[in-house]
């Protein structure tokens, strides 16, 4: 596991946290958990400009690259879908709509690092 | 009971807070009360939704990687794989539709999707020779930290919630 999978555990769980406890609260979605989302957003641009950098400077990817790719781009959408689907139906269910992602980018991340190595 | 509270606390938040809720379906099913299109797709109905979607997608990925790079290993469990993801396709498309068909085909789908995990999930079990191979429903979605067990039982649960009355 590298830097870049604990930067996402630590921004994932936060973002989860954050949004299952705006949601318990009974709270609709707001500028903290979309934030928070974005966040995780943020965490997986950085995985994505580090690995182009270290692909490009000769570092291999053990597993296969495009598997990989694939994770790494899937990860990167949900965010967006989710903080989309959550401004659709203001509602504390959409908190935990968003804090699906942290969680789902987080075991993604784990899987990409499995990949790489 | 906090169903109810959060149906009715939404709908007057799409009354007077949501400006965005002329563009959304949702806000017309729940604001016009004689016309009761779709309940499902809203509240825990979203997260669900949600849920059903990114197993939709991992395992639709995952039955397609496995079917491309590695199809002879295992022919079996990876059909199982690729059937899994369709059941998950079907279900994340008709929970979000609304309708007295897409309820059923959401309750079909659900169904089939328990029937899969327990049946795929105990031969997985006794008879680890011939299911040696990873799917979705192995072990019970032990992989998945056993959210494809639980998934099919709150989807019952929530689509018996939202039936569709008896007499339209």
């Amino acid at each position: 596991m590298d830097a870049y999978f604990y930067i996402i555990l630590v921004v994932g769980l936060l973002s989860s946290i954050i949004c299952v406890a705006a949601g318990i609260l009974k709270k609709a979605p707001n500028d903290t958990t979309i934030l928070s989302v974005a966040a995780v957003e943020l965490a997986l641009l950085v995985y994505l400009v580090g690995s182009i950098v270290r692909v490009a400077s000769g570092e291999r990817i053990a597993g296969e690259s495009w598997e990989f790719w694939g994770y790494l781009a899937t990860a990167l959408i949900l965010p967006i879908g989710a903080v989309y689907w959550s401004i659709l139906e203001r509602t504390r269910w959409s908190n935990f709509v968003l804090a699906a992602v942290g969680v789902t980018a987080l075991v993604m991340a784990a899987r990409m690092n499995q990949i790489w190595y | 009971m906090e169903e109810a509270e959060n149906v009715n606390a939404k709908s007057s938040q799409d009354g007077t807070a949501n400006p965005a809720g002329s563009t959304s379906e949702i806000a017309g099913s729940t604001g016009a009360a004689p016309a009761p299109t779709n309940t499902r797709n809203t509240g825990p109905g979203r997260l669900l939704i949600a849920v059903y979607a990114v197993f939709a997608i991992s395992a639709t990925a995952r039955a397609g990687y496995q079917i491309v790079t590695k199809f002879s290993e295992a022919p079996l469990a990876y059909l199982l794989s690729a059937f899994a993801a369709l059941v998950y396709v079907v279900a994340t498309v008709s929970l979000a539709k609304p309708g007295r068909t897409a309820f059923k085909v959401s309750v079909a789908a659900v169904l089939v999707e328990l029937v899969g995990v327990l049946v795929v999930g105990a031969l997985s079990v006794f008879d680890a020779v011939n299911f040696p191979h990873e799917t979705v429903w192995s072990l019970f979605g032990r992989g998945y930290g056993f959210i494809p067990l639980l998934l099919p039982i709150l989807g019952l649960i929530w689509l018996y919630r939202r039936r569709p009355a008896a007499s339209a």
